[in-house]
């Protein structure tokens, strides 16, 4: 989750919890290794639904469907009352391929549904499998239950099983961390926050969240063999809507995006209600209560308050200083293509016409201006360009080839970049880690590579971060880069979203106001940088209100107006265009 | 009746907090401690709660009366709530943290089922009065007993009152979700096959569901001529006499013992909708012909009496039956001691414990103390003073 | 069996049309989702049965503390739950927020009244018949919830502020229209018809405090498949539920009634993201 300069403090914390972990035998009694158990059990199925829930965003409240399915799984296979008695090991490693299955299942609506429509499925999930359970009398026994794997020795024993649970935890740990520090655990909190944004890298969030959706599944039947292991016996009344709310409650409570928040939130959720034999009642309140304080007032959680980092004071006079010369470096010898151009496109809302025939072409090496009144069609056209609106007539071609319409996701692929009108970020991510985001698709390692930090997954961290660290520089955000982006200036995000745009080395980049909010001299320096980007190669289209900023860099400029094209040419043409004057800039 | 029981959750709590953090004094006898998993809340405590009053008062007295051998006794609570999952943590925390000899409970099917196999393991006397006939089994679980009658000793009595007494031959027999339910029904509608009877219905329904009308319509259009229910809470049992009243259908419910229980009664729309209703009881607390109690059991009613203990809303055989459970152990511990396989010795070989409830009696082979004989059918709404008539027409 | 179907159709089903409605208000005035709807509900049987049955006061004054004790808690739920989240930038927020205090107050339900469904007192003194008043109890709170609404938005004024809140928050704030206490007033109003939903259909679903999940979910489904914010396609949605629900239990008994019911509605909604009636929603750039 953070660079490697900082990878020995980051990874202090997971240390000094595995040595408790492994010498607890020696300082906690037997009934604190039933507690510790039940922690290491719940936090193998918490890791995986914190790639759903902290890191993609996904309010998956019902997980505990499939701690359910994983259970009676195991259970059912080991007990040899349906199928010939398997060892436990297999019954276990089938409740994963089950769970995967059905983790994919439970979580598919939330492509299509609304976040609380999709909450309400899950909560629906988790009673029907329930339901089935008891109903199901002839394999689960129904309400009578069914006895637990017992997993044979060394793990036969109380604390022989404590390390086989807790090495399970270990690994999920692991290898969830893996996902965190790695381009997909980025791209998925790109899909939470800025789900927009995430498109126009090129991210496929169903892919994505797919993929979790399977991990997590897979996960978190895993756990449910575990827990079945370790209850010894399972009914469908161990299989609560409170158990949902725990998970759910400490990755919250946690913060998202973190991977020891959660596994810390965890730990106190499990090991809470243990102090005082009230307390038990009570557990499910006091989550709630501590739910609600962390929304209202930590929305960070725990991975907040340990921040230390991000708590040291900023400089408070800092300057953007861009460093176009890098921008050589950046680009390489990439490729160059043809032309972006926009033949008779026409768009209406409803009975609004937004784009009315508009002809545009964007040349690499030129920087293209657009300029008109609020609601002209500036940033409609823009949105056409990027693939969220298809056009009604005429076509957007690059090359002279059509580009599918609607097809966000794939323009980063064609090394078509943009920004947006108002920065969108991954607040709680840093700097270096948006601006990596940016970079996405140009990772060659899978998942699974990921997972188990592989090579290939390792080479494409340090060629993402190293092309990463030299956009920043080349945008002149070096010294901010493991910032929280939450803490920077409106004028750096802006900065940020060019350096990651250029991640992919565009062949095309779209700047949707990059000025917009920028001081003065800031404006010149963008400029200065717009003028650097486009000799290096890409053709840029710039929407722009400030009028200085595209006379002084575009060779090209189109005016809109009501979505009809005012007057097209160079800037000097445009400034004496009397129509021009009269509608927009004035005298 | 909710703050009796909150009542009890706190002195339970109470004594589990001051058990928690009191360290026994160097001077004075370490107690025994007897761990005890009753459900004291949720869907089936109405068991766990009147076992409670009859083992508080036991536990008093006995230390009143100088503990055993000089050693307080200490019972060391752990409310399951009904849960089995809550139940086998407290097992685990008794065994394993305090460390008790004995364990008395759990004292619902469901959660025994998850506990049995665990206080196994750990190699803890156990004596509970659950009725899921696989809860005892003297080789897989050589050190758990069975204070309490079996379903196949309990639906022997009530399918011979239906089949044999009352003549029903189409019979709807239903039950909660719960582990007992469950076991219940799938014990019983094989029994009253055997019988000769035809099962029209059978069902587990969840004990949550307000509305029963449609499960009786369906018994009603299957030509039930008799419902046999079997659950331990009130709330589901009053349910279903509730709409059998409602329907103004005349069939006989027959089934298990809270069926009788006063919380049950306090739930129903109308008094007379408690007529035909015939739970199972046990003969030492009903009255027998001629209206009179055994002097054991007029004798413990006074007690009860006396030490002012709420009978009206629950049964007098679960206040007997908690009564007796730790007067049981007491007197195995005074006879050979504390240790595991001591105690486990003397119960193989108990040949009468005469107890309130009943004559518990174990063997090697057989550890399911309670005599066939005593498992009678009584009529619900002749509840006086916590007893109960005999059904009628019921004679074994 | 037909006539049981339909009439405890049709009763059980306006209850969750009236849950619905209190999802729309509380969506219309802030364009969020809460999940103390269906708590609402629960509270309307349990504070019923607390203030008649176990405190005996008389009907109408239990009836009428519930409704109040039901704005209450509507205008906590906005205080606490709604009005912090709105200013932040992360949308789903109040998904959490909305989610844990609907948990505390279920919580509290079940410790301090009970774990268990308590009788819910018979409300008026007819004696039991065919159409029985805990059939037409709540389909009357929902006719007059309905009407009530009607005339409320289409010839109050303010009602008129509270649909253009609903319809565009920034033009009305522009407009000088009091968003806030609209707001807080919407919510409150939402937390008398959930109440309502509780009480009226006290006697079929008791006091019970896990009828909370229970309304949160029956209750949404009919918001779902009617379209957000529609009222009337909620109506109808929940009505139809109802009679689902009770035709699966009649005729397939308990567990499987709401396997099916759950089956199909996750099967519609992902069939018809927006709702059988509802319109598909922009997404905004």
């Amino acid at each position: 989750m953070l660079g490697s300069m900082t990878a020995s403090s980051a990874t202090l914390p997971f240390l000094a919890l595995l040595i408790v972990g492994i010498s607890l035998p020696m300082f906690g009694g037997g009934y604190w290794g039933v507690i510790a158990t039940r922690a290491c059990v719940y936090w193998v199925l918490v890791s995986g639904l914190n790639l759903v829930v902290g890191f993609g965003g996904q309010i998956a409240i019902g997980w505990v469907a499939l701690l359910t399915l994983g259970a009676y799984t195991t259970s059912v296979l080991v007990a040899g009352n349906v199928t010939p008695a398997l060892p436990p090991y297999l019954a276990l490693a089938i409740a994963g391929v089950v769970g995967a299955v059905f983790g994919l299942i439970i979580g598919l609506p939330a492509l299509r549904l609304r976040t609380f429509y999709f909450a309400i499925t899950t909560l629906g999930f988790a009673t029907i499998v329930t339901q089935v359970a008891l109903a199901w009398q002839s394999v689960t026994g129904g309400g009578i239950g069914v006895a637990g794997p017992i997993f044979p020795d060394p793990f036969a024993s109380q604390w022989g099983f404590y390390y086989f649970c807790f090495g399970l935890a270990a690994i999920c740990t692991w290898m969830t961390a893996n996902i965190a520090a790695s381009r997909f655990g980025r791209a998925l909190t790109a899909i939470r926050d800025a789900e927009v944004a995430a498109e126009a890298c090129g991210i496929s969030k169903s892919a994505l969240l797919g993929t979790v959706f399977v991990f997590s599944g897979a996960v978190a039947a895993v756990a449910g063999g575990l827990f079945a292991g370790m209850q010894s016996y399972i009914t469908p009344d161990a299989f609560t809507l409170d158990l949902s709310i725990l998970f759910f409650i400490a990755i919250l409570i946690g913060g998202r995006g973190s991977i020891l928040g959660p596994l810390l939130g965890t730990i106190l959720l499990t090991v809470l209600p243990e102090f005082a034999a009230p307390l038990v009642a009570w557990s499910t309140f006091l989550y709630a209560v501590l739910l609600l304080v962390i929304v209202l007032a930590i929305p960070g959680g725990i991975a907040e308050i340990l921040d230390f980092k991000n708590r040291r004071p900023l400089e408070s006079d800092r300057a953007i200083t861009p460093r176009p010369e890098l921008l050589g470096l950046l680009f390489g010898s990439a490729p160059s293509a043809g032309a972006l151009t926009l033949d008779e496109v026409a768009l209406s809302f409803g009975g609004v016409r937004a784009i009315d025939g508009l002809d545009l072409e964007i040349r690499p090496g030129q920087v293209h201006g657009l300029i008109g009144p609020n609601g002209s069609g500036k940033t409609t056209t823009l949105n056409v360009i990027s693939g969220y609106y298809a056009p009604q007539r005429g076509a957007v071609r690059l090359n002279g080839a059509a580009l599918p319409a609607l097809a966000r996701h794939r323009r980063a692929r064609m090394r078509i970049a943009r920004t947006f009108q108002t920065p969108r970020i991954v607040s709680s991510a840093s700097v270096l880690q948006n601006v990596m985001i940016g970079g996405t698709i140009d990772g060659r390692g899978t998942f699974v590579e990921s997972l188990l930090s592989l090579p290939r997954h390792r080479r494409d961290e340090a060629t993402l971060r190293d092309t990463a660290m030299l956009a920043l520089a080349a945008v002149g955000l070096e010294r901010l880069t493991r910032v929280r982006a939450d803490r920077l200036q409106h004028s750096e995000l802006r900065f940020t979203e060019i350096a990651r745009a250029l991640m992919i080395r565009p062949a095309f980049l779209l700047l949707d106001e990059p000025a917009a909010g920028l001081s003065a001299e800031e404006i010149e320096r963008l400029g200065a940088l717009i003028l650097a980007i486009a000799r290096a190669g890409t053709g840029v289209l710039v929407v722009e209100h400030h009028p200085d900023l595209i006379f002084d860099i575009c060779h090209r400029v189109t005016v809109l107006n009501l979505g009809k094209i005012l007057a097209a040419g160079t800037p000097a043409e445009i400034r004496a265009h009397r129509e021009v004057v009269n509608a927009y800039l004035g005298a | 009746m909710a703050m009796t029981r909150r009542q009890v959750l706190a002195s339970a709590g109470a004594a589990a907090l001051a058990s928690g953090l009191a360290k026994p004094a160097i001077a004075a006898k370490q107690p025994i401690l007897i761990g005890y998993l009753p459900a004291l809340t949720g869907p089936s405590s109405s068991t766990g709660v009147g076992i409670n009053r009859g083992i508080q008062l036991a536990v008093q007295e006995i230390n009143a009366a100088g503990g055993v051998d000089g050693r307080q006794l200490e019972l060391i609570t752990r409310d399951t709530q009904s849960d089995p999952t809550k139940a086998v943590n407290g097992a685990a925390e008794l065994t394993r943290g305090q460390k008790v000899s004995v364990v008395f409970g759990p004292v619902n099917s469901g959660e025994s089922l998850a506990v049995v196999p665990l206080l196994a393991r750990t190699n803890t006397p156990q004596v509970h009065p659950c009725w899921v006939d696989s809860l005892t089994d003297p080789k897989k679980y050589p050190m758990c007993f069975r204070n309490a009658p079996t379903n196949q000793q309990i639906g022997g009595a009530a399918n011979h009152y239906v089949v044999d007494v009352l003549k029903r031959k189409k019979v709807a027999v239903v039950s909660d979700t719960t582990g007992y339910g469950t076991a219940s029904v799938n014990a019983y509608v094989p029994m009253l096959k055997a019988r000769g009877a035809d099962v029209v219905y059978q069902g587990n329904v969840d004990a949550a569901n307000p509305d029963l009308k449609p499960e009786l319509l369906r018994m009603q259009s299957a030509g039930a001529e008799a419902i046999m229910p079997w659950s331990v809470n009130a709330g589901f049992l009053s349910r279903i006499i509730n709409v059998r009243g409602q329907m103004g259908w005349d069939v006989p419910v027959i089934g298990q013992t809270t069926l009788g229980s006063g919380q049950t009664q306090a739930l129903l729309e109308k008094p007379e909708y408690w007529a035909k209703v015939y739970p199972n009881n046990f003969r030492p607390v009903c009255y027998a012909a001629g209206g009179k109690l055994s002097d054991r059991t007029s004798t413990f009613l006074d007690r009860l009496r006396s030490a002012k203990i709420e009978m009206g809303d629950t049964l007098l055989w679960w206040i007997a039956l908690g009564y007796d459970s730790p007067r049981m152990i007491a007197e195995a511990m005074k006879n050979v001691g504390t240790e595991p396989e001591q105690i486990v010795g003397y119960l193989n070989t108990l040949k009468e414990f005469p107890g309130v409830y009943g004559d518990i009696a174990f063997t090697a082979d057989k550890h399911d103390g309670y005599p066939d004989n005593e498992v009678v059918m009584v009529e619900a709404n002749s509840l006086k003073d916590g007893a109960f008539n005999l059904a009628p027409g019921y004679s074994a | 069996m037909l006539g049981s179907i339909l009439s405890t159709g049709l009763a059980v089903g306006s209850v969750y049309a009236l849950i619905a409605i209190t999802y729309n208000v509380m969506f219309s005035a802030s364009r969020v989702f809460s999940f103390t709807a269906g708590t609402l509900g629960m509270l309307g049987g349990v504070l019923g049965s607390l203030f008649i049955a176990r405190m005996a006061m008389p009907v109408a004054d239990g009836f009428l503390l519930a409704l109040v004790c039901g704005a209450v808690v509507g205008i906590i739920t906005e205080i606490v739950a709604v009005r912090p989240v709105l200013k932040s930038l992360d949308q789903h927020l109040y998904v959490l927020s909305t989610l844990a205090l609907a948990l505390m107050i279920q919580q509290f339900t079940a410790i301090e009244w009970s774990t268990e469904p308590q009788p819910f007192p018979r409300l008026l003194d007819i004696a039991r018949g065919g159409f029985d008043q805990q059939i037409w109890l709540p389909m009357l709170a929902c006719a007059v919830v309905i009407v009530g609404l009607e005339l409320l938005y289409r010839h109050t004024l303010i009602g008129h502020a509270i649909l253009a809140i609903a319809e565009d928050n920034f033009a009305a704030r522009a407009l000088g229209l009091p968003e806030r206490s609209l707001r807080l007033a919407s919510f409150a109003l939402a937390g008398v018809i959930g109440a309502l939903a509780g009480f009226a259909g006290g006697e079929m679903l008791l006091a019970f405090f896990a009828n909370a999940p229970l309304l949160t979910f029956y209750g949404f489904v009919p918001v779902a498949l009617g379209g957000m914010g529609n009222n009337r396609g909620a109506v109808v949605a929940g009505l139809l539920l109802g009679l689902f629900q009770q035709a699966a239990n009649f005729l397939v008994g308990g567990i499987f009634a709401s396997v099916a019911v759950f089956t199909v509605f996750i099967i519609v909604l992902l069939a018809r993201p927006e709702g059988l009636a509802g319109a598909t929603f922009q997404r905004r750039v």
